[in-house]
């Protein structure tokens, strides 16, 4: 263990060497959007306070920004491990005095995770593959007749409202799109599918699925390369 | 009756009196301990000043200069008073030097003696300052800084990694230094970018209570500090520094994290205290007029308002003799004090 890292033994992950864990935090850094995302911490908390996943779960934006203004990379990969999907990136937490971003952070964190097949994004991700197939092949995922006021509590007192009256909420809205239930919700335009598909390989944005999951890789390469071929 | 201001001391504080005195056009004397003017910045060869970097000999030079070459300033070096009669406007003080004494006739008198750092040995020995030579205090530093020779004096070499410790022989009730000495969050700070100028390879951590960076010291010198050169601030005071191998070993609390540290480090700087100078404790027994608690002057005057005034009328007193300052407040108290002198002289004549 570094001289430099604080605390007693925190050395949580001993079998990851300690080269991969600063490789991992140097290259969190090198993000071009680091510089902006953290200056320095005061330590003060309004994050926290502000953070509605603070108030659910065991995590704290605080340490995030105080871990990475700090340089602690002990503390900084247990973050990558522990924390990091207990945000809900929200960005509340921008409110810092000192304009720093710990939900950016956490942005950079966990595209560094993914994009180094880092074991535990593997795992979360897991959970995450039925997702991940709709929201990649149909463009979104949650529908609003989907809002379960218990679960969504930072939407405030009115999500019970909306949710009681959805359907006349819906249709309210003269356009003629997601009128209907959750079906209604994945009926996406050829167009706007091809474009869609587009992106994720121009992007390079497959081959981050590659790196965390290579069966749901194939099958949305599957379908997404039939849809491009027939369009061509 | 005499339009002369007598004013003990010829740091910072008695200096800029004095300038300003002689620049209303009043006389004014300068009765001086050491051989020559500048004070603790010049005795302990400060570096650069907080909080502004400006370095400490070229103007403390300047302000010297400024206040000596007036033809309306007598300096008295190497001298100290060793009583003082009568009453506003029309006072005789009794000057002591190698060679005897002399009395000088003075309407008012500033008290500029200022202070002493907190000796880190006093009652308990604290953080082994005075059993490893790794363990230096911000007084210290400032002569290593000076010279661009930040060593670890075990060595000689340069510290890879440093720690300041904040609030040594301030706020603890345990050494009766109840109150907060005011400039040293500013200077370690300070001196923390000067090492990380320096250094650049080296590490550099504050522990502290509280950081009190008021007004544009937050600016000037904490945030850079944090943001550009990369100071630590860890939020805890170190219990108990250890030896360990060739360095040293520092136990603590990080508060903020929730748990307990221990950090290797090679130079220890201890963030020491103001402390009522000798002078200024000899000086306020001399003079007769009350002191605190903590043997600073007692400031504030019948009013408790005015900080420049004392409990005996036409003896006024500035800078870090009525309590801890910075720079700024000390030219602040100087000028007005100036101001007030002049004001008794004419008021009794």
């Amino acid at each position: 263990m570094p001289e430099w890292t604080l605390g007693k033994v925190t050395n949580k992950y001993p079998d990851v060497p300690y080269e991969e864990k600063e490789r991992l935090f140097l290259e969190t850094k090198a993000d071009p959007r680091y510089p902006g995302y953290i200056y320095g911490c005061y330590e003060c908390g309004i994050c926290v306070s502000a953070c509605p996943s603070a108030r659910f779960y065991d995590y704290s934006p605080r340490v995030i920004a105080q871990a990475m203004a700090r340089e602690d990379v002990e503390r900084f990969y247990e973050i990558m491990v522990e924390d990091i999907c207990n945000c809900a990136q929200c960005f509340s937490c921008v409110r810092c005095p000192r304009q720093n971003n710990p939900g950016g952070l956490v942005t950079i964190i966990r595209e560094m995770a993914v994009r180094n097949g880092v074991q535990e994004a593997r795992d979360v991700l897991q959970g995450y593959t039925r997702v991940i197939y709709k929201v990649m092949l149909k463009g979104n995922q949650v529908s609003p007749d989907m809002l379960q006021p218990d679960f969504f509590p930072d939407w405030g007192p009115w999500v019970a409202g909306f949710k009681g009256n959805m359907k006349a909420w819906r249709q309210a809205i003269p356009v003629d799109t997601l009128r209907g239930v959750t079906d209604a919700a994945w009926r996406t335009d050829d167009e706007t599918l091809r474009e869609l598909y587009t992106i994720w390989f121009e992007t390079g944005n497959i081959d981050i699925i590659q790196e965390v999951d290579e069966g749901l890789y194939d099958l949305l390469v599957d379908v997404m390369e039939e849809e491009l071929e027939e369009w061509e | 009756m005499s339009e002369k201001v007598l004013i003990i001391g010829a740091g910072p504080a008695g200096l800029e009196a004095a300038r300003t005195v002689a620049d209303l056009g009043y006389t004014a004397v300068m009765v001086e301990k050491r051989d020559r003017v500048g004070g603790t910045p010049d005795e302990f060869h400060y570096a650069q000043l907080t909080h502004h970097f400006r370095d400490s000999e070229e103007a403390m030079n300047e302000l010297a200069a400024a206040a000596t070459a007036s033809a309306n300033v007598e300096l008295l070096t190497s001298s100290q008073v060793a009583a003082l009669e009568g009453e506003v406007g029309n006072l005789t003080a009794t000057i002591q030097n190698g060679s005897g004494s002399k009395n000088i006739e003075a309407g008012a008198v500033i008290l500029a003696t200022g202070f002493q750092h907190f000796d880190p040995g006093r009652e308990t020995q604290y953080y082994n300052y005075y059993s490893f030579p790794d363990v230096i205090t911000i007084a210290d530093l400032e002569g290593m800084l000076k010279a661009h020779q930040v060593v670890r004096p075990s060595t000689g070499q340069p510290p890879e990694r440093v720690a300041f410790i904040q609030c040594v022989g301030s706020r603890d009730r345990q050494i009766g230094n109840e109150f907060c000495s005011k400039v040293c969050c500013g200077i370690a700070s300070k001196q923390a970018i000067e090492i990380r100028q320096q250094l650049p390879d080296s590490r550099v951590m504050i522990f502290y209570i509280d950081m009190r960076m008021y007004g544009y010291w937050e600016n000037e010198l904490y945030w850079p500090a944090q943001e550009q050169y990369r100071v630590n601030y860890v939020k805890g005071l170190v219990s108990e520094i250890l030896p360990k191998g060739d360095r040293l070993l520092v136990r603590g609390e990080d508060t903020t994290m929730g748990r307990p540290m221990e950090v290797v480090l090679d130079l220890v700087v201890l963030s020491v205290g103001m402390e009522p100078s000798a002078g200024t404790r000899a000086m306020a027994a001399t003079l007769n007029i009350e002191q605190n608690k903590y043997g600073f002057v007692a400031a504030g005057g019948s009013t408790r308002i005015d900080p420049v005034a004392t409990s005996r009328p036409g003896i006024f007193v500035v800078g870090a003799a009525s309590g801890p300052a910075d720079l700024d407040d000390t030219f602040s108290s100087a000028g007005l004090a100036a101001a007030r002198a002049i004001a008794a002289i004419r008021r009794a004549g």
